[in-house]
């Protein structure tokens, strides 16, 4: 077997099995397999939580993991940071591994924060030399100048983090694993983070990174693997995947979300006012026939968002209710978001609001294509906050 | 699935999820193998971690404490005194013209060491477990952690140890060159225990209960407070018509070593003659096999901490 540079990665069906019922000790548990083994009762005891996991990864490369929570991601970090291993397949990682697996657990409360450093550096692996010749780096990095002498327990939970992370940002691994670490802080943070692990990258560091937030994952990885039901369900380009992804969550957020309201829609559709399809920048009309089962004083919402349920903006109207179908239209001056798939959301509530039942709760109406301009690549380290499309027009003399 | 081995590099792969079988095939399931040279190399690479966290344990315990580190001292000087008070007094066991606080003094230390390692490091992977779930170092290293903080503890019960020299106007002998032979053979056994301890404990809990009843069992089962000597060293034994003197000084010394090192340390420090060496030798040959036996087992058995913890 060749060895591989440092760096690689290499997985080859990489299977992991859970016990299914972890409060049942393992040693009845094994026990009672001994004796059960006539009679088989009841189903397996563990479920798979990876199936058949294969890809590689070259020195350098930077790879998202992203899928629902409980998909398998975390688990696949840990077997490749050998933190736990893998029950069928192989796994093969070369060079020193940088394995930031949560921000906060390797803290002790009761030591200080310089203590921690040191305490938390080593557990990632730094040398104590290492952590001397980079500690003013460190401190420098989380901001933490005056706080360092302080008791961590004494620290913010935003501090905690800062500091856990920090340290984690000077390891020099050859594989970075990193598992959901930047919803930490504020977005200053955030943003510093980011720049830091892109750096990081592109000083030859191969990143596996792991996030729910598709905007850091598109602004930090060139290639995405989304795991779905312990399963690769898409490999590939990290916009490609990230699209694909996102229309999938949208269409099962769709009936799941679908809650009885006292108002139904019946109807609900978005064109540009020219008659065109939708695209960017254009006048865009919303309509929407509704029934109500009596008339009433509401504040009617719509919002556009790509496949959660936090609209990207929303526009609302306070008005008079008739009782039965009903029709809304909406125009909307201005259509500030670029190429892809979106879902039109709605909610009606009462006016002033009263601490009821929204007449209808906050839900997707429809889906519908914008046409349009591509958004645009954010420079490395940067993630937009909202991917809304500005029109704009330059000039440079 | 070798056609997502790239892993979609350049295009977009999805692959035919109904493809992917219930279990994996039998060939490729993993097998978890020890390679004991690598695993104690890998050990030594990692033995700052050791370090580092046996210093987390060693400040956090006396981090708000007013009189802070000097606790250290205090309180095996306060164990001292009951002590005294109380072995001046009362003389269980005849103990060779030495003064029986010193005696059993000479017990307590080794013994309390011994019992700490197994009441802390028995439990170090339990009360590790954010660490033990989030990273990535040898797992080993928290039980011998604990070990070395109890060592640091124990060395400090020395300072109680020369006041009671002092009180009972004494010199350690010139034998006592013996201690640090008999601390490494002390410190194999107990890491070997403790490791085998601890990677059982973490799939069983209910011995996390039972331990501290054992420990408390094993201080009257060990000679601490009476003499090795009660173990007979000539013990007739009838087989078949023909009788064989078995000295179970020896057979003893190879299940607990702890006897022959708590004998020896009194016969070399306080008696001033050399240990008894047939029962040593045994309590070095079965602590070199607590050791192997107890590190195989827990790398053996590391594979499941992660996921159990």
């Amino acid at each position: 077997m060749p060895t591989l540079p440092d760096g690689s990665i290499r997985a080859d069906q990489v299977w992991k099995k859970f016990r299914a019922d972890k409060t049942v000790p393992l040693f009845y548990e094994q026990m009672s397999r001994l004796r059960k083994s006539a009679s088989t009762r009841g189903g397996p005891g563990y479920r798979w939580v990876l199936k058949d996991v294969s890809f590689d990864v070259e020195p350098g490369e930077s790879l998202a993991l992203i899928g629902v929570n409980g998909s398998g991601k975390t688990t696949l970090l840990k077997i490749l940071s050998q933190v736990t291993y893998q029950s069928a397949g192989t796994c093969k990682v070369q060079g020193r591994i940088g394995a930031l697996l949560s921000v906060t657990s390797g803290l002790h409360p009761d030591l200080t924060g310089r203590e921690n450093v040191f305490l938390y550096g080593a557990v990632l692996g730094m040398s104590r030399e290492t952590i001397r010749r980079r500690f003013d780096e460190i401190v420098e990095f989380a901001g933490l100048t005056d706080a360092i002498e302080r008791q961590v327990k004494f620290f913010s939970m935003g501090m905690q983090m800062r500091l856990g992370f920090s340290i984690a940002a000077f390891l020099e691994p050859d594989v970075l694993l990193v598992d959901e670490v930047l919803s930490v802080g504020d977005a200053n943070f955030q943003q510093k983070c980011l720049q830091r692990i892109g750096e990081i990258v592109r000083s030859g560091t191969t990143l596996i990174y792991v996030s729910h937030d598709l905007a850091s994952v598109e602004a930090a990885c060139d290639r995405t693997i989304w795991l779905s039901d312990a399963m690769i369900r898409a490999a590939g380009p990290t916009r490609d995947v990230v699209s694909l992804y996102r229309s999938s969550v949208e269409q099962s957020a769709v009936p799941v979300s679908l809650k009885e309201g006292v108002i139904e829609v019946l109807k609900a559709e978005i064109r540009a006012v020219d008659g065109g399809q939708v695209r960017s920048e254009a006048k865009t009309e919303v309509r929407m026939v509704l029934k109500a089962p009596e008339a009433v004083h509401a504040c009617i919402y719509l919002g556009i968002s790509q496949g959660t349920a936090f609209p990207m903006f929303i526009v609302d109207h306070e008005c008079n209710v008739p009782a039965g179908e009903f029709e809304v239209r909406c125009e909307l001056n201005y259509l500030p978001i670029p190429h892809g798939h979106y879902s039109l959301w709605t909610a009606i509530t009462a006016y002033p609001r009263r601490h009821r039942d929204p007449y209808l709760p906050w839900q997707p109406a429809m889906n519908f294509d914008v046409m349009g301009p591509n958004l645009l690549e954010p420079p490395d380290g940067v993630m937009p906050f909202s991917p809304v499309f500005v029109g704009n027009n330059w000039e440079i003399e | 699935m070798s056609d997502l081995s790239l892993g979609g590099r350049g295009t977009l792969v999805t692959p035919d999820l109904s493809a992917i079988p219930a279990e994996p095939a039998e060939d490729i399931l993993y097998h978890h193998r020890v390679r004991m040279r690598q695993a104690a190399k890998n050990l030594w690479a990692h033995r700052e971690i050791i370090y580092t966290l046996a210093e987390r344990d060693f400040r956090a315990q006396y981090k708000q404490a007013a009189l802070g580190a000097a606790w250290a001292v205090l309180s095996p000087v306060a164990t001292l005194l009951i002590f005294v008070v109380v072995f001046s007094r009362v003389k269980a066991y005849p103990s060779g013209g030495i003064p029986y606080p010193l005696y059993a003094f000479v017990g307590i230390l080794c013994w309390s060491y011994f019992s700490s390692c197994l009441g802390n490091g028995g439990t170090a992977l339990l009360s590790n477990k954010a660490l033990l779930a989030k990273t990535q170092f040898p797992r080993e290293c928290f039980p011998l952690e604990t070990m070395l903080t109890n060592a640091l503890s124990s060395l400090i019960s020395w300072i109680p140890l020369a006041i009671l020299f002092v009180i009972y106007q004494r010199l350690p002998s010139w034998e006592s060159i013996w201690v640090p032979y008999l601390i490494v053979v002390e410190v194999a056994f107990a890491a070997g225990l403790t490791l085998l301890i601890s990677s059982i404990i973490i799939q069983m809990r209910d011995l996390q209960q039972v331990l501290p009843i054992i420990i408390s069992l094993g201080i009257f089962l060990t000679p601490v407070i009476w003499p090795f000597s009660y173990i007979p060293n000539r013990y007739p034994l009838h087989l078949l018509h023909h009788t064989i003197h078995v000295n179970l000084q020896i057979v003893y010394g190879l299940f607990n070593p702890l006897g022959p090192i708590i004998n020896s340390a009194r016969l070399t420090v306080l008696h001033g003659q050399p240990p008894s060496f047939g029962p040593l030798i045994a309590a070095t040959v079965g602590a070199a096999l607590y050791l192997v036996v107890g590190f195989r087992v827990f790398k053996r058995l590391e594979v499941s901490f992660a996921d159990i913890a």
